[in-house]
């Protein structure tokens, strides 16, 4: 009974606003600013802007001759001409770190799109379908969320090789059953709807009713998904880095194997080539989970009042 | 579910492009001696062939022979089981560090609800779970180690003959020896990096713990013995944490995913020689019988870990009883 009513109270919410996609997630966003969700989903979504414009602009920020060895002295602490200092083979940190956004924000467009890409239409189809299917899949995919994540990928990394499309590869593979869950969870909710049932009786065929009804509902719990899984993709990429799987040592910035690299030096004070790719990254995980959580606070609000 | 995570090990190191044997063998071995090690290792049979001894293998116990250059002919299993309990130190007690700030933290939280404290841990929690592990070993190293001097910033054991192996957990090894400053040197050593994994797992917790404590506070029989006049202090303790702590259990289980994946970046960072080290070390020797058995290994103890939870979910909560 409970459920029934969170779901219909759920999608009248949704239709007062008239809008697409987009629209219905802006709305609110702008709507809810000044709450601390929202000021949450800005700031996180601002840091996310941030790191895409250094990402995009990284040739004109830095030269990238600066991030190979040798184009500057090594191990300078940090200085007017190097604002974070020269790691132990004379390359340049702050242009490690900017070349590094750019390399880490591939990675992870690569790795949750093809998640998402693969995650939402099997989700789908499993919730809406049900059966043996659905049970099948999601006991395959329920093992597969089980497993540490890094490990797997750290496994698929080390069969099909280095590089940033090969780890995107590896790491999709973690977040792919986390779309399927969240998709088919909500397309339970929302299968036995009216509107779904009246489409059903008008004689709409199942992919219609699946990818122009359903989907359309079940897509609103994307973006929260979107940005948890991408601060987790970031942080497994560069634990692939770190661990010596993830790209090649001539990729211009690397955030993970600087992070690796820069362990050896910290005995003798050098803290700089280890501090500035850290925090980085952590501004850009922080980042994206405000805009998660923020943004999970903003479109559930009704499940939010049921958790507290 | 073992089953289905066997059959995914399998899939990806077999059947995944990416030859274990071109790997193995220097350039430009003649093709009848890549064919003969092919053979040997019962690659060049059917993919079916192959999976069905697979199993049968694995559920006899038999994980194979090394063939890395650091184990080469050692049975994979008995490596594995050399490597377990530096795992099973470094995880346990980074379980113990995570729980008690995690509770702690979260407790404070739910009861000063929407107070500065109660914003702040909820900062604390989500940006610490969000930390790059490896990054704050390497922040505590060099706190803790370099510029404190206080804690060993590498390895499990010093300079000293370590215990003799019993457990081949050093802590309890030592104290069978009834050498105390072996102990202490042992937890010494485990210190960094319990405290670097704990941390990151400190997060998950205290932001469950947090969340159904707000929700048991509110309830009904929490109101009902405030009425009686039981003390606050005493609600929580008897009557809001206690309930607020079974949600905790049941989702602990997906928490060993997040705990075993930062292990292996945790013993990395402070050359922890535990299962974690040895998967790198396989990777990198391409010991295939090895990376495959440690893979095993993590996947049972995690189907073991998740049976346990749910018998634990059982006993304290009889709703859930089958």
């Amino acid at each position: 009974m409970k459920a029934e009513r969170s779901s219909h109270e759920r999608l009248s919410y949704l239709s007062e606003i008239p809008l697409p996609f987009l629209g219905r997630l802006i709305h609110p966003l702008i709507r809810e600013r000044r709450s601390l969700a929202g000021v949450l989903s800005w700031m996180g979504l601002g840091i996310l802007l941030f790191f895409i414009f250094i990402a995009v602009f990284a040739p004109l920020l830095v030269p990238i001759s600066q991030t190979q060895p040798f184009s500057s002295p090594v191990l300078q602490a940090p200085s007017l001409q190097h604002l974070m200092g020269t790691d132990n083979v004379g390359r340049d940190v702050l242009s490690r770190v900017v070349w590094g956004a750019r390399t880490s924000l591939e990675i992870m467009a690569i790795g949750v799109l093809i998640a998402l890409a693969i995650g939402f239409p099997v989700g789908l189809l499993s919730g809406y379908v049900a059966g043996k299917l659905d049970r099948v899949l999601v006991l395959v995919m329920d093992s597969i969320y089980a497993f540490p994540g890094l490990l797997l990928a750290a496994l698929i990394a080390a069969v099909i090789g280095k590089g940033i499309f090969n780890i995107g590869i590896a790491i999709t593979v973690i977040y792919i059953p986390l779309y399927f869950r969240v998709t088919r969870s909500q397309t339970l909710s929302v299968r036995e709807e009216p509107y779904v049932e009246a489409a059903r009786a008008l004689g709409a065929r199942p992919l219609t009713i699946m990818f122009s009804y359903i989907a359309h509902s079940a897509i609103i719990a994307i973006p929260v998904i979107f940005s948890l899984s991408s601060a987790d993709a970031i942080l497994t990429a560069a634990g692939l880095s770190y661990l010596g799987l993830g790209l090649e040592v001539d990729t211009p910035g690397d955030w993970g194997r600087d992070l690796s690299d820069a362990q050896q030096f910290l005995g003798v004070g050098v803290w700089w080539t280890s501090v500035f790719p850290g925090l980085m990254i952590l501004l850009l995980t922080v980042g994206l989970s405000f805009l998660g959580e923020g943004l999970n606070d903003i479109i559930n609000p009704i499940l939010r009042k049921e958790r507290t | 579910m073992l089953l289905i995570l066997l059959t995914v090990v399998f899939f990806v190191l077999r059947v995944i492009p990416g030859d274990p044997i071109a790997a193995l063998l220097a350039e430009g071995t003649p093709t009848y001696i890549v064919d003969a090690v092919r053979h040997s290792l019962g690659l060049d049979q059917p993919y079916w062939v192959q999976y069905l001894v697979y199993l049968a293998q694995i559920f006899t116990g038999n994980l194979g022979t090394s063939i890395g250059q650091y184990f080469k002919g050692q049975s994979v299993l008995t490596v594995i089981l050399q490597r377990l309990p530096a795992t099973a130190e470094l995880t346990v007690g980074a379980m113990v560090v995570a729980t008690i700030i995690g509770m702690g933290t979260g407790l404070i939280a739910g009861v000063n609800r929407d107070k500065p404290v109660d914003l702040l841990v909820r900062l604390y929690g989500t940006i610490i779970f969000v930390i790059p592990i490896f990054w704050l070993g390497e922040i505590l190293q060099i706190v803790f180690a370099v510029n404190l001097g206080l804690l060993p910033a590498q390895g499990r054991f010093s300079s000293l003959d370590p215990p003799a192996t019993v457990t081949g957990l050093y802590t309890i090894d030592s104290l069978l020896e009834g050498r105390i400053d072996k102990f202490l040197v042992a937890l010494q050593h485990l210190v960094l990096p319990c405290l670097t994994l704990g941390l990151v797992l400190s997060g998950f917790f205290t932001k469950t713990v947090r969340a159904n404590l707000l929700r048991t506070i509110n309830s009904d029989y929490a109101e009902a013995a405030k009425a009686r006049g039981i003390p606050r202090g005493r609600i929580i303790t008897r009557y809001a944490l206690k309930n607020a702590l079974i949600p905790v259990v049941t989702v602990l289980g997906l928490q060993f995913a997040i705990l075993f994946a930062g292990a292996v970046l945790t013993e990395r960072t402070f050359s922890w020689p535990g299962m974690g080290s040895l998967l790198l070390l396989s990777i990198n020797t391409a010991d295939y019988p090895m990376i495959q058995g440690t893979i095993v290994v993590y996947a049972f103890i995690i189907v073991v870990i998740s049976v346990i939870i749910d018998m634990i979910n059982g006993l304290i909560d009889p709703r859930v009883r089958y």
